[in-house]
């Protein structure tokens, strides 16, 4: 009889802990269509501005879904030899979050950023806003960027730039084609 | 044997169930306008509540959108989305311990994104007790007050700054080897206890109202003084009878000598430094050993040039944090800051000097609204210095007020250094550079030139041409601090002469090149270093780009 109640026990136990966890992502993948898109991901230019790479890349439709795999895109690393990579080429993008309101929260790692970036004002600045750059030029309602290092808001991502509050593209850093 | 392995199984099945299980129920919204009944959910040990029950029950709505969820309340506008553990409000983060989840298709939400929501906007306190099963939101007590507690040492002085949530009175009691500040009021410490890596400080300890400071040897001796908006008490330990090592001795807020307007004192901000190597050139320099060599002979030379008070914010080695480079700065009242750097980039030939000065963002409605009341309650303007005392809680918008001067400032620097090293103008910029956004005076950083370029590299090792930046740089903050001075009438303006003057006139055009450049014209009116500045003689810096490539 007590072995008995105990199976039933572990039994509701086991319903229990199995009920399946609801969050609010929906399976973004399977409600929107993936489609081959271009976008436009930003690089250093030879002159030492922010110059587009068309690129077509398989994205969902979905904004909010669509960014990380763009993000994830662009740390790649150009692949004409016109512009220069921006970020370190360990980055590695944790995870894209597109708020209400147009805040991008943007969410980096690897093993560079996380020791310190030992790196210039300039490579630096670039680095910041072609992240800033290629999400507000592929996606209208994303209006800002804000850039979250190991999941925590970051001081600098290599000593130099303010990443305390989120940042609007800025223009003047973008070659004249590419804006 | 089967029975124990069977309860083992129940027992790890339990605590599974536990951390992964998602209960729901109903609570109560216990805010000052009456209780509500919210509803819950609890999963692996957190609560969640509904974000639509207590929007609705704060007076506020929730509406989705695409992304995730805006919840309004009154004129403030707060966002959430999946997967984050971050929310929005205004250009701030609300950090959750865990993202929100869905429950039915609705949103449920950490407790804390509340808490952060309503601290941040309202001055609200939001607690979850879960034995009352209850949401409490009520106003953060007065009569409590709050006590935040940062450490700095900073050229030999050991640094305790107490910011106070309001007015409290307090005494100060020495004991062999501590001090106690004993608050007249009740307060809420950030810690019970905590222990430092500090010359002069073992640890703290808040028992009740009291905050006692464990010094490491009992020679250590300390002043203190009080500073408002906000509230601060500040207590400087150092050795006693050892006057702090620096280029000048340490200078008490509030106890400057009475001086005529003008720049008197002049922070200097080697790059970088210790762990913190920055840039590194393709044979190995590093932008630490040269910032570090040309600020220290740049120092000399502005004190040998101008008579002015010098400060380097390291003199060594070592590493100094952003904020406390410029907290070195605003403690000792410089009129002028400039953090000398190296730059870096992908582009292999890139060479020349850049100069920066602040931008920050338009749109960075805090900023502005910040700035604004800075400006009304003439925080921000430190004419006579009456009022110059930084105020910490606006500290990282205090450069804002001396855009307009800075920009002058860069554009000196820039000129100087085009004229004597004869390499690529690459003009004068604006970024949001964290090591000047807190500076209370005309502030700017210069980047010597491109250490990742080989060529650049080797000049900037050497001896010949570091003497020549910093000759550069020396003319530089002269003609700044003349042209400076000349415009609020400190010293009379040069008679008119042939045109083989070498200093242009101050009402030259200016041009800069704005990158980031978003900000000039939403600054306010153009505030003079610690004096006494007509703004009249000020003009906004122009938009012109310059660069030429």
């Amino acid at each position: 009889m007590k072995r008995a109640v105990v199976v039933a026990l572990a039994m509701l136990v086991v319903a229990g802990g199995c009920r399946k966890k609801s969050t609010l992502t929906s399976n973004l993948n399977a409600a929107n269509k993936v489609a081959m898109r271009n976008v436009r991901l930003y690089y250093e230019s030879p002159r030492m501005l922010l110059g587009s790479e068309n690129r077509d890349v398989a994205l969902p439709e979905s904004p909010g879904a669509a960014l990380p795999v763009v993000f994830r895109e662009l740390v790649k690393g150009p692949r004409r030899g016109t512009t220069g990579r921006v970020l370190p080429r360990d980055t590695v993008v944790r995870a894209v979050y597109l708020l209400p309101g147009g805040t991008v929260l943007v969410d980096l790692g690897g093993a560079t950023l996380t020791q310190g970036w030992g790196t210039g004002s300039h490579e630096e600045l670039l680095a910041v806003y072609s992240l800033v750059q290629t999400a507000t030029a592929n996606f209208p309602d994303a209006r800002r960027v804000r850039i979250l290092v190991n999941g925590a808001p970051a001081e600098t991502l290599g000593g130099h730039i303010s990443l305390s509050r989120s940042l609007s593209p800025v223009p003047a850093l973008v070659e004249p084609a590419s804006r | 044997m089967k029975r124990f392995l069977l309860a083992g199984v129940v027992l790890a099945f339990a605590l599974a169930s536990l951390l992964f299980a998602q209960t729901s129920g109903s609570a109560t919204l216990r805010t000052p306008n009456g209780d509500k009944p919210i509803s819950v959910v609890s999963q692996g040990g957190q609560t969640y509540v509904s974000a639509a029950d207590v929007v609705a029950g704060l007076g506020g709505t929730l509406k989705p959108d695409s992304t995730g969820y805006t919840a309004t309340l009154g004129n403030v506008t707060a966002a959430f989305g999946p997967d984050s553990r971050f929310g929005v409000v205004r250009d701030d983060l609300i950090e959750m311990p865990v993202p929100p989840i869905a429950v039915d298709g609705k949103p449920y939400v950490p407790w804390q994104f509340f808490q952060g929501l309503l601290a941040k906007t309202a001055s609200m306190d939001v607690t979850w007790d879960a034995a009352a099963n209850a949401l409490t939101v009520k106003p953060i007590q007065r009569d409590v007050v709050g006590v935040q507690v940062s450490v700095a040492n900073v050229q030999g002085i050991s640094k305790i700054v107490l910011t106070l949530s309001a007015p409290a009175e307090y005494a100060i009691v020495k004991a062999q080897q501590a001090y106690t500040v004993r608050f007249k009021s009740p307060v809420r410490p950030p810690f019970a206890e905590q222990t430092y890596e500090d010359p002069y400080i073992a640890k703290m300890t808040f028992a009740g109202s009291d905050l006692q400071i464990a010094l490491t040897a009992p020679d250590v001796v300390g002043d203190a003084y009080k500073l408002e908006n906000p509230p601060r008490i500040v207590l400087d330990l150092r050795k006693a009878a050892t006057p702090a090592p620096g280029v000048v001795p340490p200078v008490q807020p509030g106890s400057k000598p009475v001086e005529l307007p003008g720049i008197h004192t002049i922070v200097i901000d080697p790059g970088h430094g210790g762990r913190e190597v920055g840039a590194i050139g393709p044979g190995g320099l590093m932008e630490k050993d040269v910032t570090l060599a040309v600020a220290r002979k740049l120092a000399d030379s502005l004190a040998a040039k101008t008579g002015a008070r010098v400060m380097l914010t390291r003199e060594d080695d070592s590493v100094v944090s952003l904020d406390q480079r410029t907290a070195i700065a605003n403690q000792y009242k410089a009129d002028l800051f400039l953090s000398v750097h190296m730059n870096a980039a992908i582009v292999k030939g890139a060479k020349g000097s850049e100069t920066y000065f602040l931008s920050l963002e338009a749109s960075d409605e805090l900023a502005k609204k910040a700035a604004e009341s800075e400006n009304a309650s003439g925080v921000g303007n430190v004419a006579g210095g009456a009022s110059s005392d930084l105020n910490l809680i606006l500290w990282d918008l205090a450069q804002q007020t001396y855009l307009d001067e800075s920009s002058r400032f860069a554009q000196a620097i820039q000129e100087e250094m085009n004229a004597a090293t004869g390499v690529q103008n690459r003009g004068v910029k604006q970024a949001p550079f964290k090591v000047l956004v807190g500076a209370t005076m005309p502030a700017a950083l210069v980047e010597v030139g491109f250490i990742t370029n080989p060529e650049e590299e080797g000049k900037l090792k050497s001896d010949e041409f570091q003497k020549l930046m910093v000759d550069a740089l020396t003319r530089a903050v002269v003609r700044y601090k003349t042209d400076y001075e000349t415009r609020i009438g400190v010293i009379q303006p040069a008679p008119a002469t042939p045109a083989t003057a070498t200093a242009p006139a101050p009402a030259a055009p200016r041009p800069t090149t704005p990158v980031p450049a978003t900000t000039t014209t939403t600054a306010p009116a153009p505030a003079a270093p610690k004096t006494t500045a007509p703004a009249t003689t000020t003009t906004p810096g122009t938009t012109t780009r310059t660069e030429s490539e």
